[in-house]
């Protein structure tokens, strides 16, 4: 039974009750205390009520809203067509750069195997394979140009998953190291360093023990690691 | 002490163009006899087979690194007098002591050149 109806009945009952000039003042007092608590609750289950709907209601609105910034995302688009483009890029920049390289150590390896004993024939070859390795060198414009492709998708999807984090206040977990992360950190698999090899005096002469400490866990040049070896 | 041009040398890259420029500036130190290998389990089955005046490897290759070939080498008692020269664009300290402490004999970081890697066999081997 709905609880207005409750209320309405001990109500009833307790005029009843009244108008019945009962002897015993105790029971109009139960009655009396019975219909105060119908009210209290009342007033605490509309009160509950009022709270879970509004709950329900935001939690109803951040789904929408998650289910929109989700949309402008655009995940099928970067899934099918963004990632997979720019993967090609790369794949066709190693097969490009691959090729040019092949030209131009083969065209280099044929003018050292080249017989200079015959001046004109060495210069003429020596003039095609210089050639040779000038159209050869064309890949790096288009490399350039793929490059830039693969930059602009990346910085579609930065863009994108920054705004994304940023409307729904996403943090960053906590995730658990894997397989190849723990070989490549066992293995000291850290790849080229970005701005080619640094090193500073000090690095050197700390791990041959002097007086200074290393600056960083930095890139060494060939000759810090040529004073390594002396 | 002179370098033994004769001696044959392993070169350990996993790519080939790599291979292929050592190989070269080999050629044009005097080096005739060179091996390659496309990572360090080929290249420790092939140190089992023949022995080698020097191994001139990379350090990042799969399945097994440069690094793991060098620790691998030094373990073994056939093995562990070879020359061994690291040749890689891994240029952080932790990993030039990690691989001095294996007991590399010259480290030279990618990219270089001729007569960087003419000095560094020089340092390892003798004077040509």
């Amino acid at each position: 039974m709905p609880d207005p109806q409750v209320a309405t009945r001990i109500r009833e009952a307790l005029s009843a009750l009244q108008g019945a000039n009962l002897k015993d003042p105790r029971l109009g007092e139960v009655l009396h205390l019975a219909s105060q608590m119908s009210d209290a609750m009342q007033e605490f289950f509309g009160a509950l009520d009022r709270t879970l709907y509004s709950e329900l209601r935001y939690i109803s609105a951040y789904i929408a809203r998650t289910r929109q910034e989700i949309s402008a995302l655009r995940p099928n688009d970067i899934q099918t067509d963004r990632i997979p483009t720019a993967g090609a890029e790369l794949e066709a920049i190693v097969a490009g750069t691959a090729e040019a390289t092949h030209t131009i150590m083969e065209a280099a390896e044929q003018v050292m195997a080249a017989d200079p004993a015959d001046i004109d024939a060495y210069q003429a070859l020596v003039s095609d394979k210089m050639m040779e390795i000038f159209q050869a060198c064309s890949f790096q414009d288009i490399t350039g140009q793929r490059v830039k492709k693969v930059v602009t998708t990346l910085s579609h999807i930065e863009e994108r998953i920054a705004r994304f984090a940023e409307v729904m206040g996403v943090e960053d977990a906590e995730v658990e190291e894997t397989a190849e992360e723990k070989r490549q950190k066992d293995l000291l698999l850290n790849g080229p360093a970005l701005n080619g090899p640094e090193v500073a005096q000090d690095d050197i002469d700390a791990l041959f023990g002097g007086d200074a400490a290393p600056a960083n866990d930095g890139p060494m040049d060939q000759d810090a690691l040529d004073a390594l070896f002396d | 002490m002179a370098v033994n041009l004769d001696a044959p040398v392993l070169v350990v890259d996993d790519y080939q163009t790599m291979i292929r420029i050592i190989r070269n500036l080999l050629k044009q130190l005097g080096f005739n006899n060179v091996e390659e290998a496309s990572d360090g389990k080929e290249a420790l089955a092939k140190m089992k087979l023949q022995k080698f005046g020097l191994v001139i490897s990379d350090w990042n290759m799969e399945p097994m690194t440069g690094y793991e070939l060098l620790r691998e080498v030094r373990s073994d008692e056939q093995l562990k007098g070879t020359p061994f020269i690291m040749v890689t664009a891994e240029s952080k300290t932790e990993n030039v002591i990690a691989a001095k402490k294996a007991g590399v004999n010259n480290y030279i970081v990618k990219p270089f050149n001729a007569q960087t890697l003419k000095a560094k066999i020089a340092s390892v081997l003798g004077d040509f």
